[in-house]
């Protein structure tokens, strides 16, 4: 069958786009490594840096055409949208991952050096990908509406930018934790001013601040080395931990302990990335607002996908809404983003503590994006078919 | 946010109870301290955090209107964390989270505290939102500001003004105050007001699936091709109806499954399954149909779904000329096996005498050369065979419990064997079984969901509150002419509330067009 040998180059332009992603990943961390960071906190590329780095975007434009590629010939393949099962979805979900990284955080908010990270979650989605693959092949008829496409193509945009928005909620936890503890050395070592207990309020809202509040963007120029921030992070817990949630993760759901072992040691190597990309980080301010317009966008489109998921539910099932464990899943993650949103503006929540919030309803939509699907039963649970 | 004290409340500030200080707070000021509480914009916090908490162990923990067997099998200890644990989270109501009386009360919370955050930020909003804008003072101070001279007289530069922050839908004032000349402009209350219609939706919401529940119906029948049922409450083998549902609020119309389709994939998955009915009114038919999965059936208010289907054999039962049992038996997929299987009380009278029999289709069956039947994959009736188990004797057929699970005791008295239009005798000759012919059921659901419209209005109104509430953004700009000579010095100055990266963009291009506007 001609569907065969298009499922086949399917197959194959993914593993193509694969391997461009870990090739620009790897790119984009060096350029992070061959910066500089001035006294006076000013972030500037080397000359070598900014070459890698442009090789990388090449590199990962090059990638999200194959990719693309690879999605389309699937449709065609399974004559269908290319997103009725976890694999699809997982591939996609690092598309859309890549295109916004690409698009948004790099051309449109000038960070093009945290798309490594963007591109290491593509590249982890992807592979978890793999291990859920299904062949091409079509779909049971309760899935078979315009319903489900738009309830799934916005389920998958909006996942994916919440990952990215995921990105930059842990580097600003990280970048914020460095700044605190080198502001608390220095005003202790210095003038035992209050500086850092000011910054604990800190810069992270400029969106909701009251009129004719001023930043105090002095505090960066009075860091003495910007490389402090590394030194006064721990080393020890940036890899151990990604290595250990995922290595848990993959052995609970697949035991299967090589592949635990790899995938863990790509998280670990990210941890350990981003504790030396610590001083080359943006602000911690600038890395808060980047996850708040990032949630805030993919926020109404997720609201969008629960009620269109409501629509199908009700047309393929004759009720709209039954508290399926999916659909409970996307209850809570819908609750949780929208508790970030009210935390960002609630007195004693802001900075950290939101930012928290946000990284439970991340690990909410995980879990109803994959557990759910893997070990709870219930109407949705076929999508693993 | 903070605490706006409403007049209603302070009215209450001094309780009826006399003069003393009490040591415990009496009701009246608990009250008061709860409301005051629940209008926290941290208690809403709180609240919602319960809520996902909520979701989560409905989540994890089988619900029993969901997944019930799971649940028995928590109860028993079969799986889950063992039975001692299951009768824990009995007693919470951990296993119907959404129906428990606590899930009930954090929602009433939650809606008591969403009013009252929605109350004063209404009426801050509306006093806000009615206010012309504001003179601008200290203008060199804002944080986005632009001051150029032009030979333009101060007149004409305020109408330019004007002009480009009306084509930018400002809400524009001009002040004319101590010499001073002034356009104050201000946009973006579309921000609070969005976000008050996306958090008041949320009533709308509640009215919908309260008036779903109250006055909705919703029924399941199983029936088979050429059979028919009205809508009638004794017609549906399951049904749940609304406390404000009445009997004659059934519509009374007779459904008729003339036939039933399936079609299934190269690979033997199911394409897609199709009911067609005839819908007869006063006994006249009125329409014909398709009911498919995704394609529901609306017909006088109520809408018709398919649901399930199964194998439905014509079995006769005989005990010599005596016909026992005349009737289509419903069969219901195994899951992990190609075969259809289900039960058939044949004769149920004498407790003491029950005769039953237990029937599975394959519909895919070769037999070997002893005759034993091996079952294929196909799914299609091609090559069925049907096996029938007789059982005999006190069965507890009359108890009100599915057919299915009737005492197999001592095990079946005999065994047959049939092909469509076979015939066996069993039992020693006492009872012959006739297989007929085979034909497919349909299940079908039959609801009326009347909030639905208005569910579907709060989900829009969400919507359209949201991106509102999320991109746009408070901003006030200022226009402040001074006459200089023949001329004028001009300074534009604006202050955005949020968003204010994008309001610097904003702000040049606003400054730019005055300055051009001037010049032109
Ligand atoms: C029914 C549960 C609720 C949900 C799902 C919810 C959701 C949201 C969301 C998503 C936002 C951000 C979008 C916007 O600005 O409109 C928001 C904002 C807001 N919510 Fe709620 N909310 C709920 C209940 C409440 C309650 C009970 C209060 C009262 C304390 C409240 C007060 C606010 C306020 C003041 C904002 C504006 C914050 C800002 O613009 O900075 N909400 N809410």
């Amino acid at each position: 069958m001609a569907n065969e040998a298009l499922a086949q180059s399917s197959n194959t332009w993914f593993n193509v786009a694969l391997l461009a992603y870990i090739v620009a990943m790897v790119a984009y961390f060096f350029r992070l490594a061959f910066t500089r960071v001035s006294a006076d906190g000013v972030i500037a590329g080397t000359a070598v840096g900014r070459r890698v780095g442009m090789f990388g975007t090449a590199v990962a434009v090059v990638g999200v055409g194959a990719h693309t590629a690879s999605v389309v010939m699937r449709g065609l393949a399974a004559g269908r949208v290319p997103w009725a099962n976890m694999y699809e979805y997982s591939s996609l979900l690092a598309l859309v991952a890549v295109v916004v990284g690409l698009v948004v955080v790099q051309q449109r908010m000038g960070y093009g050096h945290l798309v490594g990270f963007v591109l290491a979650t593509a590249v982890l989605s992807m592979t978890i990908g793999l291990l859920l693959y299904t062949p091409a092949g079509p779909v049971v008829p309760a899935l078979n509406s315009y319903w489900i496409k738009i309830h799934t193509s916005a389920a998958m945009a909006s996942s994916s930018i919440f990952m990215v928005a995921f990105v930059a909620t842990a580097l600003y936890l990280v970048k914020d934790a460095a700044e605190r503890r080198v502001a608390e050395r220095s005003a202790a070592s210095f003038d035992g001013s209050t500086v850092g207990a000011a910054h604990v309020g800190g810069p992270a809202t400029t969106e909701q601040r009251p009129e004719g509040y001023e930043a105090d963007t002095e505090l960066d120029t009075r860091v003495a080395s910007p490389l402090a921030q590394r030194e006064a992070l721990s080393p020890v817990w940036f890899p151990v931990v990604p290595g250990l949630v995922v290595v848990v993760f993959v052995l609970a759901v697949w035991r299967a302990p090589v592949a635990a072992i790899i995938a863990g040691s790509v998280a670990a190597l990210l941890g350990t990335a981003a504790w030396y990309a610590v001083p080359y980080l943006p602000p911690a301010a600038k890395l808060d607002n980047l996850a708040y317009r990032t949630i805030a966008f993919a926020f109404p489109i997720w609201t969008f996908a629960v009620m269109a998921g409501a629509i199908w539910a009700e047309e393929a099932w004759g009720r709209y809404w039954g508290w399926d464990p999916k659909e409970t899943g996307s209850f809570f993650t819908w609750v949780l983003y929208a508790s970030y949103l009210h935390a960002r503006s609630t007195h004693g929540w802001r900075g950290r503590r939101a930012a928290w919030v946000a990284v439970v309803a991340f690990v909410a939509l995980m879990i109803t994006y994959y557990a759910v699907n893997l070990w709870i039963v219930g109407l949705h649970s076929y999508a693993k078919a | 946010m903070t605490e706006t004290v409403t007049p209603a409340s302070q009215q209450r500030e001094d309780p009826p109870s006399g003069g003393r200080l009490p040591a415990i707070p009496g009701p009246i000021e608990t009250a008061r301290r709860l409301w005051r509480a629940l209008r926290r914009m941290s208690t809403a916090l709180l609240l919602l955090f319960a809520l996902a908490a909520a979701a989560v162990v409905a989540t994890v923990v089988p619900q029993a209107p969901v997944t019930a067997q799971s649940v028995e099998q928590w109860r028993t200890g079969e799986a889950g964390p063992g039975p001692t644990a299951a009768s824990v989270i009995d007693a919470l109501g951990l296993f119907d989270v959404f129906g428990s009386w606590w899930f009930g009360l954090l929602v009433v919370l939650l809606f008591v505290s969403l009013t009252g955050c929605l109350v004063p930020r209404y009426r801050a909003f509306l006093r806000v939102a009615r206010r012309p804008p504001a003179p601008g003072r200290n203008l060199g101070r804002l944080s986005n500001t632009r001051t150029f001279a032009t030979d333009v007289p101060p007149a004409e530069v305020l109408g330019a003004a004007q002009r480009v922050l009306g084509r930018r839908r400002f809400r524009v004032r001009c002040i004319d105050a101590d010499g001073a000349q002034q356009v104050a402009a201000e946009r973006g209350h579309l921000r609070e007001g969005g976000s008050l219609v996306f958090h008041t939706a949320f009533y709308v919401l509640l009215a919908g699936a309260i008036i779903g529940k109250v006055y909705g119906f919703t029924g399941q029948v199983s029936l088979p091709e050429g059979g028919s049922f009205a809508d009638t409450r004794i017609a549906y083998d399951a049904a749940d109806a609304g406390r404000g549902w009445e009997l004659d609020d059934h519509r009374g119309f007779v459904v008729t499954l003339d036939e039933f389709d399936v079609s299934y994939f190269d690979d033997l998955t199911p394409r897609e399954f199709v009911s067609r009915v005839t819908i007869s009114e006063q006994g006249a038919p009125v329409r014909t149909a398709d009911i498919r999965v995704n394609h529901p059936l609306r017909h006088d208010g109520m809408v018709l779904y398919q649901l399930a289907f199964g194998m439905a054999p014509h079995v006769v039962v005989r005990a010599g000329d005596r016909v026992l049992y005349d009737d289509r038996v419903l069969l219901s997929p195994n899951d992990d096996q190609n075969l259809w299987s289900g039960t058939a009380k044949v004769k149920f009278d004498d407790p003491e005498r029950q005769i039953a029999l237990d029937l599975v289709l394959a519909p895919d069956a070769r037999l070997d050369s002893e005759g034993q039947p091996t079952i294929g994959p196909d799914p299609r009736p091609n090559n069925p065979v049907l096996i029938g188990n007789v059982y005999f004797g006190a069965l507890g057929l009359q108890r009100p419990i599915p057919a299915s699970q009737f005492e197999r005791g001592s095990g079946p008295v005999d065994t047959a064997m049939l092909r469509p239009g076979g015939n066996a005798a069993l039992v020693e000759g006492n009872l012959s079984v006739e297989f007929v012919d085979l034909a497919y059921w349909s299940g079908l659901q039959v609801s009326h969901a009347p909030g639905r419209l208005l569910l579907l209005l709060g989900a829009g109104l969400i919507l359209a509150g949201l991106l509102p509430s999320l991109y746009s953004y408070r901003r006030r700009v200022w226009v402040d002419v001074q006459p200089e000579g023949t001329g004028s010095r001009v300074t534009v100055a604006g202050v955005a509330l949020q968003r204010k990266g994008v309001f610097t963009d904003e702000f040049d291009d606003i400054a730019t067009a005055v300055d051009r506007e001037v010049r032109s």
